[in-house]
């Protein structure tokens, strides 16, 4: 029992540590790497292999930080003017222009900084998925808690049921009852359920209540697949994309906008970037050479191969086809936000279900959400009109507009 | 005079079957299905037991299965298309012609995949009308028994190779001074022609050989006679004030239907002011779709045609001072006195057509049309149809070449001559003596199957291809899918036998149109820039400059000696159905299951007789008798169709398919060896026919409409013009119910209060259709509009004979009984007998009325308050809406419906080997709409007003920021109708053009009395006759 309490504590001292740990180290450069992150991966990673360009793994003591801070601002600049040390990386790295970037001296020395502290670091873990196994762990512990103390109850049970039988016995002895005869088999059974009617009964109401309830749950959860999270062909992780690059969903989901479907991005979108960025930070080529295989390009030679393979994602949100959704009327004209459904996608290493997708739950939002009227010319007349039946105030929700209407959503 | 209308013969003479039928709409008995019954039996051997441990394993097994998802994979494109969104649909303007009808169309496509034929407006000769053959050739794309590669001696092969091979063979055969013959349908492709051309110019002992199954080469000769040049003229009836048609079913399939369909629409409105109609009076055998809607149906034998022409051009050249001709007397001699008058009346401003292929005939209405100066007006002879250029006599001259050997190879493009041949067998043995037999065929058919090699061609949706459909009227075909099998577009063929430097016909139609139509113009300096403009428009249309004036030069005396006499006896009429036309599409489900627009019957061809001639010959209903003309003799079953002719029999072409495909095989009889050539033309009427009746059972049709009977109610309201210009709501009496207070309007009376309804008062949108009975003219458009849109599953003929068709939308039609309240008292009838002799056929000769229905979108819906579980509501913009996961089947609903517009799903109509039309394998599939629900077993559909076009609509505008336009929301039946009779729109918006019709004197709700408000309005009838006006029984 121990064991659990020691276990938890641990795990949770564990995941605290990791905490303060990432927090401190982001909180000593916070500028820089925000800064490498918003405009340098694309191209470079804090290591020794190269991306697009160079790996930058202790590039502060290969260069002179004067140096560094012109060439970052603009590469080309110093390569015309015939600077040697410029003239030999643009040339060692295949002739490729780095982009220029209008920093301030103070904001590339932050970067440097952070590339310092990531070469000095010992070979870098990522923190995040431990974090979040932390999380996991904390999220366990509830549960766990729940079954140790009803396990605790039930031991305390069984330990004062044989400690009370032990003191009848010794009383008995003392009394000069005999010791009752032990029934066994079905006649002791007979016995025990005569002396236990009570016990029996609630037993009987208990369980029809609990299987009730479990069985009327587990008939309602059917086809409902809330964190619904399958393994991917491509370890794609929207954590990685969202979060840290910074990628408007739009840009790749770009049919949110436009259409019923948002639409899974074919490969050629993956490309606009990944020509470039031919390695991750957590997967290294292995997870990027997928789309390469998809879209069938050859990185050696650079160029298209006109083999092409397509990419079987496992769908994971799964609306049942008799229900018509449309995204574009909720993302363009209701104005609701990717993650009110969706949820915290940004923080998804491997992406979930996070909603429902139940009727009910369709609906309860129609009921609460209020429709947005304004400076939208379809709706103007109408509101007026539906102030005056239902008040200057009232809240007109999707439900007033006839959002909970059966053929909205079903024909 | 009050007028009645039945349904069908069956309810005149209330057959004991129909009674039955009417007083059980529903018609079932259990077990539903004898032959999945059948089956099922005899195989069985399982016991009650069994069945019970069967139940209970597959309910566990079921709900196990349930609670895992099943994994669903979602795989985008590697490379999208940048033109491509998931989930919005592309249109693309293209052009149907397949030689028998001429379209210029508009494409939907979802994801690459063509799903929806819509017309295009941009047009100027089809205007954005399609009929029921252009809405259905998105499904022939998706035909399983499509020719999936080359094919030589039945054997699978390769492009290379039987390219090789036949470049080899025709290479010899020329050398060996054998004729090599490419037989197309008319042929209007600028580009087709020059490849043709091409391939004459490589092997020159080829030639082009044009043959129609139905065709116009009468039509040509008889203008060459009058004019001079062998051509077709172009028509305008939209400017006719008279139009009178002998057998010419213009509504139809007379040489331009669509186009035809749409400007006599526009005549036959009464909007915006336009208080005047065309006169339309038809002279015919058979009762075609043009005679059902013509204002005067004058019944004549087919032979009588002929001297009925002549007299008219008598009557017409004794007002015009024309010399008068030798004529026989007909009976109808008194009516075309008025006639005339009326033609003349309106000199200038009148059209006389003729379906006959008799040149001699066309010579005699060319003649009229002259002396009436229509040319020039609402006939043009510079502006020549190309549509229709066969050549009967060089199609014949071809056949004596074949069989006398001196025809070395033959290549068939778009025609099936074996199929349509009047003598099957001797065709077969005639191009048995041709060496080298190509077909291009898109599948074996009847005559790939004689042929050595099959190069199957594209879908026209697969195709680049161009027409010039009137002189100057040029329309482009481009694919909308690449193709599905490994075909190759026949113009390519031509090509490449031909060694052509341009291989690919794409560059070729480029190079023709940079050669022949961009120079037409002069807006564009780049021809890029016109093709790229021209190709998405879909059409090109060339000024050009009309010639002087046109000068008859026939010889009209001759020509009247040498027309044909009437004949005594039994006569037989040939016609096309609405739905197959002459055949070519025969194995596209949707048409067959499309009801005649007249007979009602689905999946059938039938010798159509006139009651009373039937009961003399001692016929039945299905009796199956063998007509005999000339040699050939053809069996099949007799429909009783009134207002036919007496002593005449009608059939339709188009049928007894044997080499189509699973759908179409077999279905009804070959009457293609009925055609007869004479005097060098094809014959599509005969006289002195011979009839015997079998002693076969009694065939069984699959009628829909006795089964949708109203009880004689007053459904159709009508009126003459005549009267409606004196009272706008002649006809059209508010229909009142007796109460203690006196008449009262059904509102007034109404069960519900209006204010207890939470959305009746349509604050937003009030969606509804409008239909104007003037302009319907019953063609079954926008049935098959409405299958395409809303995925409705075919069921095939003995569901349909159990009144289990699925369509949402039908088109009911009625013919009037002579005896009427009104003078049932004259007649000397009691109230007992009125009501029966208005059941009975009493005028050989009734009006016929077409009235499409579909969901009336009730809003005091009698299926609502029965639904005991809610699967059906109502909307707030007025919608019925109907959730199929909602419900559960008891179909109290459809009982109490008083339209009859619920379709029950009695079986899973996809998957089901039981139904092998498109929906049950993965090629017809693509079809499918995805934003409708294909729907399953035991659940109640209907008319959605197409809810998803609505909300696409809808949402588009909001995403503008604007409220929707009239016009840009249709429903597939208004979108598809050619002569826009339905319109679809917003009550609420009070500039939409269905506030303005609805406020209109003309319209009325079906069924008022009933008190159900429906969101759907009819407009009533209104003929242009000189009778009395039609009086109706509430005035």
């Amino acid at each position: 029992m121990l064991r659990y309490v020691y276990r938890i504590l641990t795990i949770n001292a564990l995941a605290l540590s990791l905490i303060v740990i990432f927090q401190t180290s982001t909180q000593a450069q916070p500028n820089g790497e925000a800064l490498f992150k918003a405009n340098c991966t694309a191209c470079h990673v804090v290591g020794e292999d190269v991306v697009v360009g160079p790996g930058l793994k202790n590039v502060h003591t290969k260069y002179k930080e004067d140096w560094l801070i012109k060439w970052i601002r603009n590469s080309q600049a110093l390569v015309k003017a015939g600077d040697p040390q410029a003239v030999k990386v643009y040339e060692q790295f295949n002739k490729v222009a780095m982009t220029s970037f209008n920093l301030s001296d103070d904001e590339i020395k932050s970067i440097i900084g952070y590339i310092k502290t990531e070469s000095e670091a010992a070979p870098a873990v990522a923190p995040t998925p431990q974090v979040a196994a932390g999380s996991d762990a904390k999220e366990g512990g509830s549960s766990l808690t729940l079954i140790l103390v009803l396990l605790t109850l039930i031991i305390l049970f069984v330990i004062l049921n044989r400690v009370q039988k032990g003191l009848q016995r010794v009383i008995n002895d003392r009394n000069g009852i005999p010791e009752p005869e032990k029934l066994t088999g079905k006649a002791g059974l007979k016995v025990w359920i005569r002396g236990n009617k009570k016990l029996i009964a609630f037993l009987f109401i208990a369980v029809s209540v609990v299987g009730s309830v479990a069985g009327w749950n587990a008939l309602a959860g059917i086809g409902v697949n809330q964190n619904y999270a399958p393994d991917q062909p491509i370890k794609f992780s929207h954590q990685l994309h969202v979060t840290q690059n910074k990628i408007d969903c739009r840009y790749c989901h770009s049919g949110a906008e436009k259409s019923k479907n948002a639409g899974i991005p074919s490969p050629n979108l993956c490309m606009n970037c990944h020509k470039y960025v031919k390695k991750g930070p957590k997967y290294g080529t292995e997870e990027i050479s997928k789309i390469y295989e998809a879209i069938g390009w050859d990185v050696d030679a650079q160029q298209y191969t006109g083999k092409t393979k397509p990419i079987k994602w496992i769908r994971v949100h799964n609306l049942p086809e008799l229900a018509y959704f449309n995204h574009s009327q909720h993302v363009t004209v209701g104005g609701v936000a990717c993650e009110t459904c969706h949820g915290p996608v940004g923080e998804m290493e491997v992406m979930k279900q996070f909603s429902p997708l139940t009727m009910g739950w369709c609906i309860q939002c129609h009921r609460d959400t209020p429709v947005k009227m304004e400076g939208n010319g379809y709706y103007s007349e109408i509101h007026e009109k539906y102030k005056a039946k239902y008040g200057p105030d009232a809240k007109l929700t999707v439900e007033k507009l006839g959002g909970t209407e059966c053929a909205r959503c079903h024909y | 005079m009050e007028k009645r209308y039945w349904k069908g013969v069956d309810e005149l003479n209330n057959d004991p079957e129909f009674v039955r039928l009417r007083n059980n709409e529903f018609f079932e008995h259990l077990p539903l299905n004898e032959s999945l019954q059948k089956k099922a039996e005899s195989d069985s051997s399982t016991s009650r037991r069994d069945f019970l441990k069967f139940l209970g394993f597959s309910v566990a097994a079921a709900s196990l299965a349930a609670c895992d998802a099943p994994v669903k994979k979602a795989i985008p494109y590697v490379v999208k298309p940048e033109e491509i969104t998931l989930g919005v649909p592309n249109y693309y303007a293209s052009t149907f012609a397949d030689g028998s009808d001429y379209c210029s169309v508009l494409i939907k496509t979802r994801e690459g995949r063509p799903i929806k034929i819509e017309g295009n407006e941009m047009s100027s000769v089809t205007k954005g009308a399609t009929n029921a053959r252009v809405q259905a050739s998105v499904l022939s794309l998706y035909d399983n028994a499509r020719l999936q590669q080359p094919m030589a001696k039945k054997k699978r092969t390769e492009w290379n190779t039987i390219d090789a091979e036949i470049t080899a063979k025709l290479t010899e055969q020329a050398a060996a001074g054998k004729k090599i013959a490419v037989v197309t349908s008319s042929m209007y492709s600028p580009s087709g022609k020059r490849a043709l051309s091409d391939f004459i110019a490589k092997y020159p002992t080829a030639s082009h050989v044009v043959y129609d199954a139905v065709s116009y080469y009468g039509m040509l000769k008889g203008n060459e006679l009058s004019f001079g040049k062998s051509v077709i003229p172009s028509y305008s009836i939209d400017k006719a004030e008279v139009i009178v048609s002998f057998n010419a079913d213009f509504l139809q399939n007379w040489l331009s239907p669509i186009e035809f369909a749409r400007q006599y629409g526009e005549t036959r409105k009464l909007r915006k002011g336009k208080r005047t109609l065309s006169k339309h009076h038809q002279f015919e055998s058979m009762l075609s779709l043009s005679g059902a809607n013509a204002d005067q149906r004058h019944k004549i034998k087919p032979s009588q045609q002929s001297a009925v022409i002549a007299s008219l051009y008598n009557k017409v050249a004794a007002l015009t001072g024309g010399t008068s001709v030798n004529a026989t007397a007909t009976p109808l001699d008194k009516s075309l006195d008025g006639i005339a008058k009326e033609l003349v009346a309106a000199k200038g401003k009148s059209v006389v057509m003729s379906g006959s292929n008799d040149p001699n005939e066309q010579v005699m209405v060319n003649a009229i049309n002259f002396l009436l100066g229509n040319y020039g007006s609402t006939i043009n002879l510079d502006r020549t149809c190309n549509l229709k250029n066969s050549n009967d006599a060089a199609y014949a001259q071809l056949l004596s070449d074949m069989d006398n050997g001196s025809v070395g190879a033959v290549i068939f493009w778009n025609t099936n001559p074996a199929y349509t041949a009047s003598n099957p067998k001797a065709f077969a043995a005639t191009l048995a003596k041709v060496p080298v037999k190509i077909s291009l065929s898109d599948r074996e058919d009847e005559t790939a199957q004689g042929c050595d090699y099959v190069c199957p061609d594209h879908h026209y949706l697969e195709s680049w291809g161009d027409a010039e459909a009137y002189k100057g009227s040029f329309s482009l075909m481009q694919p909308t899918i690449r193709p599905l099998f490994n075909t190759r577009q026949a113009g390519e063929s031509l090509l490449k036998w031909s060694g052509s430097a341009v291989a690919d016909y794409y560059t070729y139609i480029r190079n023709t149109w940079n050669a022949v139509v961009f120079p037409m113009q002069n807006g564009m300096s780049s021809f890029d820039a016109f093709w790229n403009q021209s190709l998405r428009d879909g059409v090109f249309e060339a000024s050009f400059v009309i010639g002087g004036a046109t000068s008859f030069t026939g010889n009209v005396a001759a020509a009247a000696d040498l027309l044909g006499k009437p004949a005594a006896g039994i006569e037989l009429t040939i016609y096309e159905k609405a739905g197959l036309g002459n055949g070519a599409g025969g194995n596209n489900p949707w048409l067959h299951e499309l009801p005649d627009p007249i007979t009602k019957v689905c999946w059938d061809n039938y010798f159509a007789v006139l009651p009373a001639y039937a009961e003399k010959m001692g016929w039945r209903q299905g009796t199956v008798i063998e007509v005999k003309v000339g040699n050939s003799t053809v069996k099949g079953p007799v429909l009783l169709q009134p207002a036919m002719s007496d002593e005449t029999i009608a059939v339709a072409l188009g049928y007894g398919r044997t080499n189509c495909g699973k759908a179409g095989n077999n279905v009804g009889f070959n009457a293609y060896p009925l055609v007869s050539m004479t005097g060098g033309v094809q014959k599509y009427y005969a006289s002195g026919v011979a009839v015997n009746k079998t002693v076969e059972d009694d065939y069984t049709f699959a009628l829909t409409q006795t089964h949708h009977t109203m009880m004689g109610r007053d459904i159709v309201k009508e009126t003459s013009l005549a009267a409606w210009l004196k009272d706008p709501k002649a006809g059209n009496a508010p229909e009142l119910i007796a109460s203690p207070e006196g008449p009262k309007t059904p509102e007034e009376l109404d069960l519900w209060k209006t204010e207890d309804e939470p959305g009746f008062d349509r604050l937003n949108h009030a969606w509804g259709l409008g239909i104007d009975l003037n302009s319907c003219i019953g063609c079954g458009a926008c049935v098959i509009a409405c299958n395409a849109e809303n995925n409705v599953p075919v069921v095939g003929k003995d569901e349909i004979g159990r009144a289990r068709e699925m369509h949402w939308i039908r088109i009911d039609r009625y013919y009037t009984s002579d005896t009427t309240k009104e003078n049932a008292e004259d007649k000397g009838l009691g109230k007992l007998d009125m009501y029966g002799e208005m059941e009975k056929p009493a005028s050989d000769n009734p009006q016929i009325m077409f009235q499409p229905v579909m969901c009336q979108h009730c809003n005091h819906a009698p299926c609502e308050t029965v639904c005991p579980v809610a699967a059906t509501t109502h909307s707030s913009d007025g919608l019925n809406m109907m959730a199929y996961n909602r419900c559960v089947g008891t179909r109290y609903c459809a009982n109490n419906c008083p339209y009859k517009v619920r379709r029950y799903n009695w079986f899973k109509y996809s998957d089901n080997d039981q139904f092998p039309y498109n929906m049950n394998d993965s090629l017809g599939k693509m079809v499918l709409n995805p934003d409708v629900t294909v729907r399953s077993r035991g659940v109640m559909e209907k008319c959605s007003m197409c809810i998803q076009r609505i909300q696409y609509g809808r949402l588009d505008a909001k995403k503008e920021g604007r409220r929707p336009k009239d016009g840009e929301i249709k429903t597939a039946c208004a979108q598809g109708c050619p002569t826009n009779a339905i319109v679809f729109g917003d009550y609420n918006d009070p500039n939409s053009q269905i506030s303005e019709l609805f406020k209109d004197e003309r319209s009325y709700h079906l069924l008022a009395s009933v008190g159900t408000r429906p969101s759907v309005f009819y407009q009533t009838k209104v003929w242009n006759r000189t009778e009395e006006p039609v009086k109706n029984h509430h005035s």
